[in-house]
């Protein structure tokens, strides 16, 4: 079957030592999971992976891939051909018929001869490919600075040829750092915590507290919607969902009523500490920045902090909230987020909460809650739904199996 | 639905066996376009006529004065749009209690140039004095709905309506007074030819009628509306008419004669009386209110009662919002009758005839074990 091929660059990874090996294989994997049940194929070269996808694959869904994989720095179509310059002529040609001009002026061409023994030098090989652009757009005139067109020939194992040069989302391979919960709200910032740890190769899945009927079942839609939107980013993803509502009225009932916030806080880093511990995670990401709100300021989060017991990972903390929206409008879970549906309902929320709080103090009063029964029928209610690395639901299942699986 | 006790009759209504009847028929015997000019065209033009002379009798009206639209917004907005041919902008009094299909012009007014004022509605009455007091020479419509959704009090209509035409005569200028008539329609006193009002607007989906038609009453017969399109309804509303709908429509009002207040009375008494000593409290008051809507409030939040409510087999309407960005529609009105506080629990319950007193019974309890 004849193939689509795609030139895929690395970033960062090119620069790691003997690890290297290992993170080219994780990309390789997170990117061939994501074009599944399309078979694919790839080939390693300096710097430069070279994909090879099954013609019947859409060629939305193989850039849908490339756009939303960590560790890809760029990304082109190429077409591949024999290192001949007859035939890498015939083949650019096809390449620059292809491409709509009427709007450009002016070109570079990029010649990279990797294979030393091509006779024809790199500077030879680009005049050459000028002339030929040259022919095929006659109006196109040579700007080596701010070119409109740039046509790339690397001459490997084979030559290769590609002209528009796409960036991808750089950073690293899911998967190549360990593996983390994500608390997912429903609001803005959580979502975009996840993208930004998955960018550093966190594997993420996500916690949601749902406290049905004080919150809505369009709520929890909601937040499964946001885990769907994200999961390509995190090569896939499973949203544990937390049925919290008894602990919520608890909190409620015998906190002081300042405190409410502080308090439900706390259980749910008691909570998300035994789904890490149960689920071999080596860390807790949150979506908080810095005094966003009462819980988030320096003392809350310091008491929240030590309530954890994994580390805890707070990529906002010193962003801005319009840099927030940024991504998360570029990640395309904005519009979700911001559906009028609340992850918290106002009976939970106290009027005056408190923002400096003694840590001492709050985790005496938290002892006095006694949550640890809430947490663990909680934790015996919690439903986990999965989603594939196309976002794609897979299925639901109980986390009671894995408690169970964690005593023997 | 039969698996729910439904007190949301306020929003809808379920369709009644004759009006369903009725629709059916009319698509099978009435299938030709009145406007056509053969014979089976002409037919249906007879069957409209005859449905606006039913309806007529219904209303107490002219049939002339009739005119059949999509639904109570699009009456509404034939009348508000009338006001854009003014070649001067005046000012528009409208009622604080005004559903947004009202309301909702008040932005495109303002900007066309006119003065718009909320009539305040304190304890959910717009009453005769606060409108004279604002009636002012440039004042060129008066909206008063006849009886609140939210709440379900009755306006004294005749009374404002009495008002209007007294200032009228002292400026020497005439002041459209119109009237939304929505859940006025069989829930309350509907003298139309004795009020002496300009305009009105009804819907059929709330009196177990058909969605999608409603009706404009027009006391001279005539508006200038945006388009005439077709020229149907004497260029009132253009468009091929939803003959079957209409058809429904005017079944399901020529039934209203025989449904009895006094059933739904004490369903209301029921839900009143059983709710005493109880944590909630009545909006809605007895005196002055229509027996289909009661209105509470609870110490939860309305829309968690209210999923509390549904998980136990009650369906009802939230009087506003708890926590999500569509709050403030039925909240400002709450506001405007001085409800503020109690807005956040409130719930409205809207019965038919369709309920029960067991059912009516049931609701209480459940609200108690709720709240």
């Amino acid at each position: 079957m004849p193939k689509q091929l795609y030139l895929i660059k690395e970033g960062e990874i090119s620069l790691k030592g003997l690890n290297r090996g290992l993170f080219e294989k994780r990309l390789k994997n997170n990117i061939k999971d994501k074009l599944r049940p399309y078979h694919s194929t790839t080939q390693r070269q300096k710097g430069r992976i070279y994909l090879f996808v099954d013609e019947d694959c859409p060629r939305e869904r193989i850039e849908h891939a490339l756009a939303t994989t960590f560790g890809i720095v760029g990304w082109a179509e190429a077409l591949m051909c024999e290192k001949d310059t007859e035939t890498i002529k015939a083949k650019a040609r096809c390449l620059l018929e292809k491409v709509d001009t009427s709007a450009m002026r002016t070109f570079k061409v990029v010649c990279r001869r990797e294979d030393k023994s091509f006779p024809v030098h790199s500077y030879d090989m680009a005049c050459i490919l000028a002339e030929l652009v040259h022919e095929v757009h006659p109006q196109l005139v040579v700007d080596l600075k701010k070119p409109d067109l740039v046509l790339h020939l690397e001459v490997r194992n084979n030559a290769f040829l590609y002209t528009s040069d796409r960036s991808g989302v750089k950073g690293l391979p899911v998967g190549t750092a360990g593996r983390g919960l994500l608390l997912l709200s429903g609001g803005i910032d959580s979502p975009v915590a996840a993208y930004e740890m998955a960018k550093r190769g966190l594997k993420l899945d996500c916690l949601y507290f749902h406290a049905y009927p004080y919150t809505s079942d369009e709520a929890l839609e909601k937040v499964k919607t946001l885990a769907a939107t994200i999961a390509p980013y995190l090569n896939g993803t499973r949203l544990f969902v937390v049925p919290f509502t008894e602990g919520q009225l608890n909190i409620k009932e015998k906190a002081m009523p300042d405190a409410t916030t502080l308090m439900f806080r706390a259980s749910m880093m008691k909570l998300a500490s035994s789904v890490v511990r149960t689920e071999g995670m080596q860390c807790i990401v949150t979506g908080e920045a810095l005094s966003q709100v009462a819980s988030q300021t320096l003392a809350a989060m310091s008491f929240t902090d030590s309530m954890a017991e994994a580390l805890v990972l707070r990529p906002l903390v010193g962003m801005d909230k319009e840099e927030i929206i940024a991504i998360a409008r570029r990640i395309g879970t904005y519009e979700t987020s911001i559906l009028p549906y609340e992850d918290c309902c106002v009976i939970f929320s106290p009027k005056h909460p408190i923002t400096n709080p003694d840590k001492a103090e709050m985790t005496e009063h938290y002892a006095t809650l006694g949550m640890e029964s809430f947490i663990e029928s909680a934790l015996q209610e919690t439903k986990i739904y999965s989603y594939d690395a196309n976002g794609e639901a897979t299925g639901v299942w109980d986390f009671s199996t894995h408690l169970e699986r964690d005593q023997h | 639905m039969q698996d729910f006790h439904y007190f949301d009759n306020a929003a809808t209504t379920m369709i009644s066996d004759r009006a369903l009847e009725a629709y059916e028929s009319c698509c099978r015997l009435h299938m030709a376009n009145p406007s056509a000019s053969y014979a089976p065209g002409r037919e249906s033009k007879a069957f409209l006529n005859d449905c606006r002379s039913r309806m007529a009798k219904v209303l107490g009206v002219q049939a002339d004065q009739l005119f059949f639209t999509s639904g109570a917004s699009e009456s509404i907005a034939i009348v508000m749009e009338s006001l854009l041919w003014a070649k001067s902008p005046g000012k528009v009094l409208i009622s604080a209690l005004e559903h947004e299909a009202v309301s909702s012009f008040i932005p495109l007014l303002k900007e066309k140039g006119w003065t718009v004022e909320v009539l305040p509605a304190k304890g959910g009455f717009i009453s005769p004095e606060t409108l004279e007091a604002k009636l002012t020479k440039d004042v060129r419509l008066v909206a008063v709905m006849a009886v609140s959704n939210v709440l379900g009090t009755v306006q004294d209509i005749d009374g404002l309506v009495s008002v209007t035409r007294r200032k009228e005569a002292e400026f020497g200028r005439p002041i459209l007074f119109f009237s939304d008539c929505v859940q006025a329609f069989g829930k309350a006193e509907l003298r139309l030819s004795d009020w002496a009002l300009d305009a009105a607007s009804f819907s059929a989906h709330k009196i177990h009628g058909p969605r999608g038609v409603g009706l404009l009453y027009l006391k001279k017969g005539q508006i200038q509306s945006l388009s005439h399109a077709g020229g149907q309804e004497k260029g009132v509303r253009g468009g091929t008419e939803n003959l079957p709908a209409i058809a429904a429509f005017t079944v399901a009002a020529e039934e209203l004669a025989q449904r009895d207040d006094e059933e739904i009375r004490r369903l209301n008494d029921i839900v009143r009386t059983g709710l005493e000593g109880t944590k909630y409290g009545i909006l809605t008051p007895r005196e002055g209110s229509t027996p289909y809507i009661l209105t509470i409030a609870g110490p939860l939040p309305s829309e968690v009662a209210m999923r509390m409510l549904q998980d136990r087999g009650f369906l009802l309407s939230s009087g506003s919002a708890c926590s999500n960005n569509e709050r403030g529609k039925a909240e400002a009105i709450f506001r405007a009758s001085g409800f503020a506080k109690a807005a956040g629990g409130a719930l409205r319950i809207s019965f038919s005839h369709d309920n029960t007193p067991e059912e009516a019974q049931l609701l209480v309890e459940a609200l108690k074990e709720i709240g």
